[in-house]
This record gives C-alpha cells, structure tokens and sequence, in this order.
C-alpha cells in the first residue's frame, strides 16, 4: 500500500467525478471496475490515476452487466469493491444490482443520472430514481443515496461503504450529470480523522482453510425451487431490511414546523428548492422545505408525519413525478395535496420554484 | 456388499446422489473436473463459479467455495474475484448458452484480456434446462423445441466454433482444448492443464467438454453415445487447439 | 491570406501565440478566454480556439457569442450544431485545425487528459510556429496540483512548456491568502522546472486585493469569470 491519500483535512476545488474518486479512495475502497459512460467518466479517469499511487486495482470490463458481476466478484473476496454508471449502463447494471440483492452483497455503485428514456442526453436529469430504487427484478432491498453537493458526494461515497459492508445491501449513490461535471469547494478528509469508523471487509468466499474439511464450504446461490423456500429467504432479507430502515433513512429539512406548503425537492435539485424557500421567507412567504437524502429506504416515518400537518407538498424534481411517485406511496391516506413542478430532462432553477410557489400562494389567497 | 464407487475427495458427499438426470454428462465433466483438483492439491483455493441452466445444479455438487449466477455472468463474477485476490484459483463453468449466446461478450473479453480464470463449457448442443431449445451449439439438422422442422443453417447459422473462436483471439500463454466425456481419462488433462495454466499465471484457460443430453436428445445409451462419439465430433474436433510453450501438448 | 513567418525583417509587433494547457478544470479556459479579451481590448486582433477534444461540458461553445461580441474571434462548435455531444465524442472543428494560418493573435485553449497538450498535434504548424508559448494553468486547490511535488510531475509528463500560470482559486470562497498560498508553491514548482510563472490569475476583487504583483513577484492579471455561464 502506498501513503495515506488524505492527510489531514484540506479545502478543495473539484469538479463531482473527482470527489466520487477520492471519496472512495478515502473509504479505503480496494478496486474499482467500470465500464465508459459520461457523464461518470471522471470517477474512472481519476481512480486509475491513483491506482499504481495507492496499490489499488481497477479493471475496465466489456460492458456494466460486468461491471456490476464483476464488482460482485471483487465483494466476494472480501473487498471494498466499487464501479459507476449513468443511463443506458444503470438499466444493465440492474441486472448484477438484483443478484447482490438477492445474495445480501454489499456492492457501492455511484450512478451519475442522465437524461432518458435510451440514450438520450449525456447531460443531466433525475430520471433514475424509479430505476435506481426499485430496478431489477426483486423488492429494492436496496440503499440510495441522493446528493446534493460536493461536500456530500464526498461524505456519503464513504458512507456508502459503510452502509453497504454494515447491513450488506447493494448501495448506491445517486448523483447526476451536473453533480458530476460542476466544480466546486470541499473539504477532504480522512475518515479516521473525524472519528468515523470504517466497517471492516469480510470475505464470503475463499477464506482459510479446506472447506468440507475445516469448515464447510461457502456455497451461494440465487436460484430456489420451491415457492416457500424463497418466501423464507425474501421474508428475512424483508424484514432485515425494514429493521435497517430507520437507522439508514436521512433527510434534510427547513422551517417545516406548521408550515403549509413544503417544497419537496432531491438531489441538485433541492438546492433550487432550499434557496427558493429562503428567498420567499424574506419576502414574508413562509414555506418549509424537505428534502430526503436517502430516497430508498425514504424516510417514512418523517414524511408522513408532514404529510399530516402540511396542506400542499410541491413536489419539484428534473423528472415526470419519479420522486412524487415514492414521495406518495410514503404519504398514502394523508390529507396531503402533491402539486407537481416537474421538469424531466432539464435543471430547476430557484426562481423557477419562487414563480409557482407564489401562484401557489395566490391562488389559496 | 456393496461397492462404493471412486469419487474425487473434493466431492461433496452429503449432496449426493447429484442432481442431474441420469445419463447426463455434467457427472461426468464434474468427476474430471474435481479429480484434477484432487491431483493438483487445490480444494483450498478453488473458488468455483457455475451458470444457471444445468450447471446450476453443481452449486452444492462440490466441497469447495462456490458462488451461482446466471446468463454467462459466472465468467465476471470469478474475474472479478480473481482480480481482487489473485491468490484464488478461479473456475467459470456454464452451459453453451450461457457462454456462446447470452453472455458471449464475457467470453470474447475476458479470453481477450486474457484474465487468469479457468473458463469451463458444457456444450450439449441446446438449452437443456429451459426445455430443450436452439442453441448456438445446435447441429444443422436438429430438433429442438425452437428448431422444430431440424436447424436451418440459412437462417439459425451454423454451430458457434468456441474454442477455435477462443483459441484465434487469445495472446499467448493461453491454452484452450475440446474435450469430450466420451474419453474423460483426456478431459481430465485438459481440465488438469487449464488449472495448471491459471496457477502459473500464463494466460487465459478454456475447455469446451461435448456433452450428453439424452433427456432433451430424447436418445437411448446407444443413441446417446453415438451422439457424442460420432454425430458432434463431425462439427466439433475434439482436441487442444492452443498450448502454451513449455507445457506440451497431449 | 498572409503567411506569418518570421521572415520579415525586424517585425513591429510580434504576433503572440499561447496555448493554455494543464490539469483537468484547473482553469484553463478561463485564463485563456480573459487572456484572448485582453488583447482583444487593446485593439489587437484575436482568434480563441477551442481544443477541448475530451471534456463535453465547460467549454468555450456556450459563450462563444458573448466572446465574439466582446471582439474576440471564436473557433468553437455551437451546442445546436453538434449532436450526440458527450456520446459520438467531441468533433474537432475544421478551422481550429487551421487556426495557425490566420492573421493576429491567437489563444488556444486545450483540453485536458493524460496527453492533453499533445491535442497541439492536431494544429497545422504549431510544431513550426516560432512564437509558440505553452502555458500551464495550475490551480493548488486541485488535490492532482496540491503541491510542488505533485505540480513538477504533473508539468513534467507535459512537456515542453514555457511557462506556468498560478491560478489558484476556491471558487467564490477565494481569498487573496488562497492566491497567494498558490502562488507560493507554484512558484517553488516552477524553480525546480527552470521555468518562468508568467502570471498569476485571479477574479477582479481578489486581484485588486493583491495588487499588480504577488507575494513572489509574479504579475498579477484580473479575471472575469465567464466559465460558470459555460455549463454545457
């Protein structure tokens, strides 16, 4: 192993792909396997750099099916294994994303969004959500993380080794093509040094010893023949998620209290959002705002507890409702009215939000 | 009194009898497979990987370290073991449509990136397990259940040349055989070898084993031997196709 | 069209020809496109060439009409005029290739990757071309040029370069310290490499701050920061 990369705690000006690499080279991630993609590029671009510098490993595969197999591989050895997709890449990841589901593996995917349907833009949107949250053919057993800033694609790649290695569910963090590509300052850290404790990798297959032998052999599959036999497999990853829930949702929030209009808002989005509803309140409107950083699993318990006592969420987001979507299953049977301002494909700008709260506003007037 | 046959130490007995049907050559590609183990001292650090379709079934076949997947991913996810602990002896084993077809592009890459796994293919000439349909592997002529009037070359192409196919885009350093559960003494080299190749670290290693189906061939013992024995070997030479130097051919 | 050769005896005024290269979003397109205004500004003439063959955001191409307005000769694509920009890569302009046989000035801004400054193969003549300066725009707060070290090997894997250009910066939370920090160490960079820091760059406020040189004697050259706007 060569140094330690962060020494001690240092103000940066990075652009989002560079931060996902250094966020996971502070997290001690072992190797990273990728596939081409923007607008995630960087990400490989600046961890193969740094590769021969630090002893780790990076594997540029054929396509992100193995991307995604091969990152589970890596997590099967007992590494902090990584890749990073976009687009037409995070709907074949979903593929190696439902077997790591399915076998508990902890895998840290970044997925920097783009605009869709197919190919689409190389640009921007949060049209991933629904794919990135529920894709694949399971119950999205899953972790996401939403980011809004570089600050915090730095905070939670490492988190999301942790998250991911701690309760051994797929974890993702969701960024998006304006996240990637921005610059911005930040401050880079070692996790040791704020007192953040890195869970430590366990290997699932290949560990010391003559299985059948010494110990019995690690033998995983994702194939069942019997309709009960995977109920009881589902039934405790179910309900090893639902316990999870609680201590892995986050979210963010601002001057909610009786407030009755709460901008909802995710991602680069929520900055729009956050500065519209400080913009407001100087001019005497008074709008909360909320924004969830983990998008799976939401955090339930919060948002339904606003939804009781707020008359209207807009719901604002580059996308067709996606948030809206997961936002009202969470709320489902509060008086809660959702009004949408969605903008698939395109940036949300903050006097955007400030305009239709204000037709908002005087329309209840 | 009865007497046990003679099984590689690395079986798992407790699995047993296995799953497959009987008269299917996985038993035997297995035996081989777990008796070059066996000979080469490895059941410590074999981590096996096998494919849905048939050769799921070996997921519990074996004492030995294994992980199930699906759609020829089996060769990604043993890369990617082999790439973050290179001290595994790494074993992709699939069908021919897991390799050939579905997950094909695994197979081209990985052999042309010449990652140190040992890729292992059952070809039985269709998909045995989804209910006997076409397969690349399927010979002109042929029944299947999606070839129902024999396959037409004209429009379904002709049987996929994998090791050939292998053995053209592999650096050297790479060794890729065909062999056969008609003659397992030389399967068992091959299989033997492959291993051998990825532990020196020389290249990439691939077997293609022809297979028996008499489930899906709908054949009797007979029917079935001359199969495998005479009709495949006629688009299908058995053999090694590609040795690297200093370890002699057969 | 005239040939600028160095063949004319004792000419009046030297045509100037820099290219701005270095590490990925260390500001070289800022530096270059404020350089490009600032001659424009003193009347003289000025073509702005947009290299950037890897990157397909922040480039010259949203503002290339505010450039030209402000007099300034732009060779860029124009996002309308391209398609698939970012997935059937960036096409490289026919003109810039060609940029060389123009009259007057003219300021490249290259793009980045592991080569980068080798894109200046791309430019008819710019092997020849006898008033060449090849910059290096380093920004300290870039963990890749955080320090003397990092910037010599960085500097080093580029060659030739002529000159380097702290532009140091933190975004809006730049500081005059923040500059003058950088401005430190890229000046210890630049001993090592035996070459000159031609400038050192930052916005308007701050450089007035400073004043017309830094704390290690370097120039001082205003920005205005026009790149924000440049966002795909």
């Amino acid at each position: 192993m060569g140094d330690k990369p962060i020494g001690g705690e240092k103000r940066v000006f990075m652009t989002g792909n560079e931060v996902v690499a250094y966020g996971a080279l502070a997290a001690g991630a072992d190797i990273m396997y990728g596939y081409p993609i923007t607008p995630q590029n960087e990400i490989m671009h600046y961890w193969t750099r740094m590769v021969p510098k630090y002893g780790k490993g990076f594997l540029q595969t054929e396509d992100e099916l193995s991307a995604g197999f091969t990152t589970i591989g890596g997590v099967l050895a007992g590494k902090r294994a990584f890749t990073a997709t976009a687009g037409p890449g995070n709907v074949l990841m979903q593929e190696p994303m439902s077997m790591a589901e399915a076998m508990r593996l902890p895998t840290v995917a970044v997925v920097q969004q783009r605009g869709g349907p197919s190919t689409a833009t190389v640009i921007y949107s949060q049209q991933e959500v629904i794919l990135t949250t529920m894709g694949g053919n399971g119950e999205g057993l899953r972790v996401v993380y939403s980011t809004a800033t570089h600050q915090e694609l730095f905070d939670y790649t490492i988190k999301a080794f942790n998250t991911a290695w701690k309760y051994r569910f797929p974890t993702f963090v969701l960024g998006d093509g304006y996240q990637a590509k921005m610059r911005e300052s930040l401050t880079l850290y070692d996790p040791e040094d704020r007192g953040i404790e890195m869970v430590v990798p366990e290997a699932f297959v290949g560990r010391s010893g003559t299985p059948g032998v010494d110990r019995p052999p690690a033998q995983y599959r994702n194939t069942y023949s019997m309709e009960e036999e995977l109920a009881g497999a589902l039934a405790e990853n179910i309900a090893a998620y639902e316990k999870a829930a609680p201590e892995i949702s986050e979210y963010e929030e601002m001057g909610t209290q009786d407030a009755d209009l709460v901008i909802v808002a995710h991602g680069v989005v929520s900055r729009a959002a956050k500065l519209a509803a400080r913009d407001l309140g100087k001019e005497g409107i008074r709008v909360g705002y909320f924004r969830p950083i983990t998008l799976r699993p939401l955090p339930v318990k919060r948002i339904r507890e606003l939804a009781g006592g707020t008359g209207t969420f807009l719901v604002v987001e580059s996308a067709y409702g996606q948030l809206a979507r997961i936002l009202m299953e969470a709320a489902f049977g509060a008086a809660v009215r959702i009004v949408p301002l969605y903008k698939p494909g395109v940036g949300v700008t903050s006097e955007e939000v400030v305009t239709r709260v204000r037709e908002l506003v005087g329309q209840s007037l | 009194m009865t007497i046990e046959p003679v099984m590689p130490k690395c079986w798992r007995a407790d699995t047993k009898p296995h799953k497959f049907c009987p008269g299917c050559g996985h038993g035997l590609v297995l035996k081989a497979l777990g008796e070059a183990i066996d000979e080469l001292d490895i059941q410590d650090r074999v981590v096996f990987g096998c494919d849905i379709g048939c050769s799921l079934l070996a997921w519990d076949f074996f004492n030995l370290d294994t992980v199930q997947t699906h759609h020829g991913r089996t060769i990604p996810v043993i890369t990617g073991l082999k790439r973050a602990n290179p001290g595994l002896v790494g074993v992709a084993y699939m069908g021919d449509g897991g390799g050939y077809a579905i997950g094909a592009q695994h197979l081209v890459s990985s052999a042309a990136r010449g990652e140190k796994i040992t890729a292992i293919l059952v070809n039985n000439t269709q998909y045995g397990m989804t209910g006997g349909q076409m397969a690349p592997t399927t010979l002109p002529g042929q029944k299947t259940e999606t070839s129902p009037y024999g396959r037409d070359p004209e429009t379904t192409g002709t049987p996929t040349q994998g090791p050939e196919m292998v053995a053209t885009i592999t650096a050297d350093g790479a060794y890729v055989a065909r062999g056969t559960v008609f003659n397992v003494r030389q399967l068992k080299t091959f299989l033997k070898k492959a291993l051998e190749n990825q532990m020196a670290g020389r290249g990439y290693s691939f077997v293609e084993a022809l297979s028996l189906c008499p489930t899906n061939w709908r054949t009797n013992a007979e029917e079935t031997w001359n199969m495998v024995n005479k009709v495949m070997p006629e688009y299908f030479k058995v053999g090694e196709l590609k040795v690297p130097a200093g370890m002699g051919g057969q | 069209m005239v040939p600028v050769s160095g063949k004319e005896p004792g000419p009046i005024v030297q045509r100037i020809v820099e290219a701005y290269i270095g590490e990925y979003a260390g500001g070289k397109s800022e530096v270059a496109l404020n350089r490009a205004l600032e001659l424009g500004r003193e009347g003289r003439k000025v073509t702005l060439v947009d290299l950037d063959i890897v990157e397909p955001c922040y480039t010259l191409r949203p503002i290339k009409h505010l450039l030209e307005e402000r007099g300034v000769c732009v060779l860029a694509w124009e996002t309308r005029k391209t398609f698939g920009l970012g997935e059937a890569g960036t096409v490289l302009k026919a003109d810039a290739r060609w940029a060389l046989r123009r009259e007057g000035d003219v300021i490249l801004d290259i793009g980045y990757g592991v080569e980068g400054s080798k894109t200046l193969s791309l430019v008819e003549g710019a092997r020849t071309e006898k008033n060449l300066c090849i910059l290096a725009v380093v920004n300290v707060s870039r963990p890749m040029t955080g320090t003397v070290d990092d910037i010599v090997e960085h500097v080093k894997g580029m060659m030739p370069v002529h000159g380097l250009v702290n532009n140091t910066h933190l975004g809006d939370e730049t500081t005059p310290e923040v500059v003058q920090a950088g401005a430190g160490v890229v000046d210890g960079a630049a001993r090592i490499l035996g070459l000159p820091v031609v400038a050192t760059t930052a916005v308007e406020e701050v450089a007035r701050a400073i004043g017309p040189r830094d704390a290690s004697g370097h120039p001082v050259r205003a920005l205005t920061r026009y790149m924000p706007q440049a966002f795909w």
